[in-house]
């Protein structure tokens, strides 16, 4: 579902990511820690093309994300993507967040849109909040709705960056019971996270990263017992500590 | 001065009409609303090009919001009265030429304004919508032009209020506006010059006033409606870009 071929970013004159090669089978949910700084944000935002890259391929569902004469615009409906700060849009309802993209990108009818978009918002326990602001949200609910928006192109593939790392801690809950869900459904699941928990309840393989390159590639198992690079053991032992 | 204006508030409201042209303080609202409808479009245009990805976009948009803020008013005026027939090749009225001339000017600090209002949105905002598929127009015109105008709307009324008083500078290319109507006034009275002017200056003040507080309010109303939690809500994102000089 999604090919990395040697991916190298760079910015400026730092080298961010380096010579990423990997692979994201389809209905797979992969898992990526790593350090802060590690190039993890980076890596997933090459994916839906948010930031360009310096050489190499990323394929997406058979298309080349980064060819010069690519529709990035249509490639992005196919990549959903939630960000660890929500932006949902302030000046819509809720409903409205969720149904911008079907009713201008689809040509849904209003009506349309919105049937499909409260079903979707029913879908992540938010149906009584469909006429609301995002100000009166919390962060949690936010995400929420952040997630259902992202949903609402019905695409193959959706993208996590940090999507609980903004949140107080009685509200990850919620969000990462939505995740659950959602890596249930088949899917093609990319999720930057250090909820360690949900990565070994749910995650068919993490992704170790540090300086720009993926060290390590493993099932949850492997990965949590049996680290094979010391900067994972390290890391992982620093989260449990933290 | 209350007799002055029991007198002549004819004149002072619509001019010579129904008997001659429009003017008066009609006339002077219709120069400022005409000017700010053709100013927006033209200015949200200048902002869109003042951060185009495209640096020649980017160079012609800076060069005419500095050539226009380097340049009094008054200037543009004689510019566009004595410069458009030329250009035209047809001569054209006092109204035309004046709004003309406002639209020029006014565009270039209402782009500032709108720009402040684009460039204080989290980038987290253009991002969320291009993710979603919407292309560069559509990312502008549904979700940052909206969220920009609103912030800016504070500057953009600043503007719109030195906007109306700049219509009396139209006097001296003897549109009938306000200030013709209070200068005709004047003529037909001769000594009270203090009087006359007193009412134009009120009016003036009045106007600009009830404006400001009106789009004050409607902005709490609004800020209010999008954020539960501000109760007594000043708005959360007052910007201010200096005002026409
Ligand atoms: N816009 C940027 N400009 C310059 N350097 C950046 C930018 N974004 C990220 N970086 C750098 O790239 C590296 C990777 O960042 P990031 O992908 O955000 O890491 P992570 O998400 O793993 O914390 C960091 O060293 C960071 O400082
Ligand atoms: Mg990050």
């Amino acid at each position: 579902m999604i090919f990395f071929e040697s991916v190298d970013k760079f910015y400026g004159s730092h080298r961010c990511l380096t010579r990423i090669t990997a692979h994201v089978a389809k209905g797979e949910v992969v898992v990526i820690c790593g350090p802060s700084g590690s190039g993890k944000t980076t890596l997933i935002r090459t994916v839906n093309g948010l930031e360009p890259i310096r050489s190499g391929r990323i394929v997406v569902n058979g298309q080349d994300v980064h060819a010069p004469k690519a529709d990035i615009n249509r490639l992005r409906r196919e990549i959903g993507f939630v960000f660890q700060q929500f932006n949902l849009f302030p000046h819509m309802t809720v409903l409205d967040n969720v149904s911008l993209a079907p009713r201008k990108l689809r040509g849904l009818p209003r009506e349309q849109a919105e049937e499909e978009a409260r079903a979707l918002l029913a879908r992540v326990g938010l149906a009584e909040k469909a006429n609301v602001y995002p100000g009166q949200l919390s962060g949690g609910q936010s995400q929420r709705v952040a997630i259902a928006r992202a949903l609402a192109m019905s695409p193959p593939v959706i993208l996590f960056d940090e999507p609980t790392s903004a949140l107080d801690p009685e509200m990850v809950g919620e969000v990462l019971a939505v995740m659950r869900d959602l890596a249930g459904s088949g899917i093609t699941m990319v999720c930057v996270t250090h909820e360690m928990g949900f990565a070994r309840e749910v995650a068919d393989r993490v992704w170790f990263m540090d300086s720009g390159v993926i060290l390590e590639d493993a099932s949850p198992e492997e990965f949590f017992v049996a680290p094979r690079h010391p900067r994972a053991r390290r890391f992982l032992a620093d989260l449990r500590h933290a | 001065m209350l007799d002055i204006l029991r007198e002549y508030w004819l004149l002072f409201l619509v001019g010579q009409y129904p008997n001659g042209p429009l003017g008066g303080l009609v006339a002077t609202l219709l120069v400022a609303i005409c000017g700010l409808g053709l100013a927006l479009p033209c200015a949200m245009a200048i902002a869109l090009g003042r951060i185009s990805p495209y640096m020649p976009v980017r160079i012609a948009a800076a060069f005419v919001v500095h050539t226009v803020r380097g340049t009094p008013f008054l200037m543009v005026i004689f510019w566009s009265y004595f410069g458009l027939p030329i250009l035209l090749g047809r001569p054209i009225n006092g109204f035309v030429t004046l709004v003309g001339a406002l639209v020029l000017y006014e565009s270039a600090y209402l782009a500032e304004a709108i720009r402040a209002g684009i460039e204080a949105l989290p980038r987290g905002q253009r991002e969320a919508a291009r993710a979603l598929g919407l292309n560069y127009w559509q990312t502008m015109g549904l979700v940052i032009l909206p969220q920009a105008l609103f912030n800016a709307l504070p500057s953009l009324l600043t503007q719109f209020v030195s906007l109306i008083k700049e219509t009396s500078l139209g006097y001296v290319i003897s549109v009938n506006e306000f200030t013709f109507a209070a200068a005709q006034v004047n003529n037909q009275l001769l000594t009270k010059p203090v009087q006359v002017f007193s009412i134009l200056a009120l009016t003036f003040f009045a106007v600009c006033f009830t404006l400001t507080q009106t789009a004050r309010r409607l902005e709490r109303i609004v800020a209010r409606r999008r954020n539960g939690m501000a109760k007594d809500g000043e708005p959360t994102a007052l910007l201010a870009t200096e005002p026409t000089p």
